[in-house]
């Protein structure tokens, strides 16, 4: 009651700002809430054992994740998504830059690329056990072997697509070597590295539960495969709301830092609309 | 008649108490989970049994060529490769370290499948693994080394996998279900007696060299489910913590 009256009292901008926040959770929350209750209509008026009613599933997410089970499966599980996903950036990046400068290195490797780019990580598990074993590196390489492509590709792509006027300019400025990596390639493919990015950690997500539904004893994927295969369905949908979480989470996250780096773009955009 | 082969139990069992599938073939473990759980599903035929004899059984616990490890008691702190987590096959391996002495809670089990063992074996990756046919023919011919018959320890008369259906069925149609289990039986005898013609129809529907088929071991193809193997099984599973209590088994098998 208190807040709320100093809220009022300091004046009508922050009232508006507070009334946008506002309406912006509503949006974010309203969609899910719908379809949350559909659910649970649906589940109250049905007795299928694999539907079972949101509280169920409530009370199933409360015991399992709120345990000692968040160490033991959720955050090995979320630290080799983060390593899988910062060793695609680097390399992805790093590639990515190398053939975007060099049409000849380009001509080289694309067929290889190509042809890689189109084998479905999961079929190369059993040849992944053998060349890295069956701890977490494998894990980690199935992620690699699967975020790395988009964040290549769209480095390529946008290193190739620096503004010739742009590279001109940097050449007549004597802007040369890792400086001219750093503030005219790197920044200027930065939108499309970012849209890579992007869509790698989405694809990181997904190759986190494949990877560890091989060859594991924990995880976040090992355990909903387990809760599944022993009839635990209250459990098993648990995971899956946690797995969407934590999806929801890393993109939110990912949008954050997306504003930071691509700041100057969106400003530059919004500058050329003449906003 | 239709037959589908469709991948284990989390796969099989939705479909049976859905009633999309009539019968299904699945191991005892997984039925007692799923019976535990609440589902409505009953056994109506045996499907294999144990050998008895670890001379010959189609299951064994093997490590590599020139492991240190000659007894299950020495699996204490070691891999061991199995298909399932809290299955038949952890809960059977389990059963024989304790047998031998050994410590059964500080085995670190790992999934793989069966395919994937044997070369996982030859790298070091792990340090025995559980295998049944036709991956124990492949890997003792490439050097492994039996250590125990896990099902044979477990039980020399132990069903390990059985038919069966939803208790839907059982109530809206006794008489198929009937019709189902003296057709299993005829075809489980049948079977057991002529073995050569049981090895050569799994040319008809797999790719196993015709070469190793005559090699491979069988489980028995018993009518008979033995009620005190199961009670042994159902023993385990409460001590390892995959059933809080053991099933009723008369209402279990039908």
């Amino acid at each position: 009651m208190s807040s709320r009256s100093t809220t009022l009292s300091t004046g009508s901008g922050v009232t508006a700002s507070v009334r946008r926040a506002g309406t912006k959770v509503l949006h974010v929350l309203l969609l899910p809430s719908l379809l949350i209750g559909l659910y649970a209509y649906s589940s109250a008026n049905s007795d299928s054992y694999y539907t079972p009613t949101p509280d169920l599933i409530a009370a199933a997410f409360a015991e399992l994740w709120f345990s000692e089970r968040f160490f033991v499966d959720v955050l090995p599980s979320l630290a080799r998504l983060a390593t899988g996903f910062t060793i695609s950036a680097v390399l992805g990046v790093g590639l990515g830059v190398l053939l975007g400068l060099s049409t000849r290195v380009r001509a080289l490797f694309e067929p290889v690329l190509e042809f890689l780019r189109a084998i479905p990580p999961p079929v190369l598990v059993p040849l992944m056990i053998l060349l890295a074993g069956i701890d977490d590196s494998m894990k980690v390489l199935v992620i690699v072997s699967g975020c790395v492509w988009p964040i290549l590709l769209n480095t390529v792509e946008g290193v190739r697509a620096v503004d010739p006027v742009l590279a001109d300019t940097a050449r007549c400025y004597g802007i040369t070597g890792t400086a001219r990596l750093r503030v005219l390639v790197l920044r200027s493919a930065s939108p499309q590295i970012m849209a890579g990015l992007r869509l790698a950690l989405a694809l990181a997500i997904i190759l986190m539960v494949i990877s560890e539904m091989f060859a594991s004893s924990s995880g976040l994927g090992f355990a909903i495969v387990q809760f599944q295969r022993t009839f635990a369905i209250p459990e098993m949908w648990a995971g899956m709301v946690l797995l969407g979480l934590v999806g929801f989470a890393l993109s939110a996250l990912f949008e954050f830092a997306e504003g930071r780096v691509l700041g100057w773009y969106r400003g530059l955009r919004a500058a050329n609309r003449g906003e | 008649m239709t037959i589908e082969t469709g991948g284990g139990g989390a796969t099989t069992v939705p479909r049976i108490v859905s009633g999309e599938l009539d019968f299904a073939f699945g191991n005892v473990v997984s039925l007692m989970v799923a019976r535990e759980q609440g589902l409505p599903l009953t056994v109506v035929a045996n499907g294999m049994t144990t050998t008895g004899d670890a001379e010959t059984d189609y299951s064994a616990l093997v490590v590599p060529e020139g492991s240190d490890i000659t007894a299950p008691a020495q699996l204490q702190d070691a891999t061991v490769a199995i298909d399932n987590l809290r299955n038949i096959g952890d809960t059977s391996v389990r059963n024989s370290v304790r047998l031998d002495g050994g410590d059964a809670d500080h085995v670190d089990f790992v999934e793989l499948a069966f395919p994937d063992m044997v070369g996982a074996m030859d790298n070091g990756q792990i340090d025995a693994a559980w295998v049944v046919e036709p991956f124990l023919t492949i890997a003792l011919e490439q050097g492994a080394t039996p250590i125990a018959a896990n099902f044979v320890e477990l039980d020399p008369e132990l069903s390990i996998a059985t038919y069966f259906t939803g208790d839907e069925l059982i109530a809206s149609d006794p008489d198929t279900v009937d019709a189902f289990t003296e057709a299993m039986n005829a075809s489980l005898v049948y079977a057991e007696e002529h073995p050569d013609e049981t090895s050569q129809i799994l040319t008809t529907f797999t790719e196993i060299d015709p070469e190793l088929i005559d090699q491979l071991r069988w489980p028995r193809f018993e009518t008979e489910i033995d009620r005190g193997a199961l009670e042994t099984v159902a023993d385990l599973m409460v001590t390892d913590g995959l059933i809080d209590s053991a099933p009723d088994l008369d209402t279990f098998i039908r």
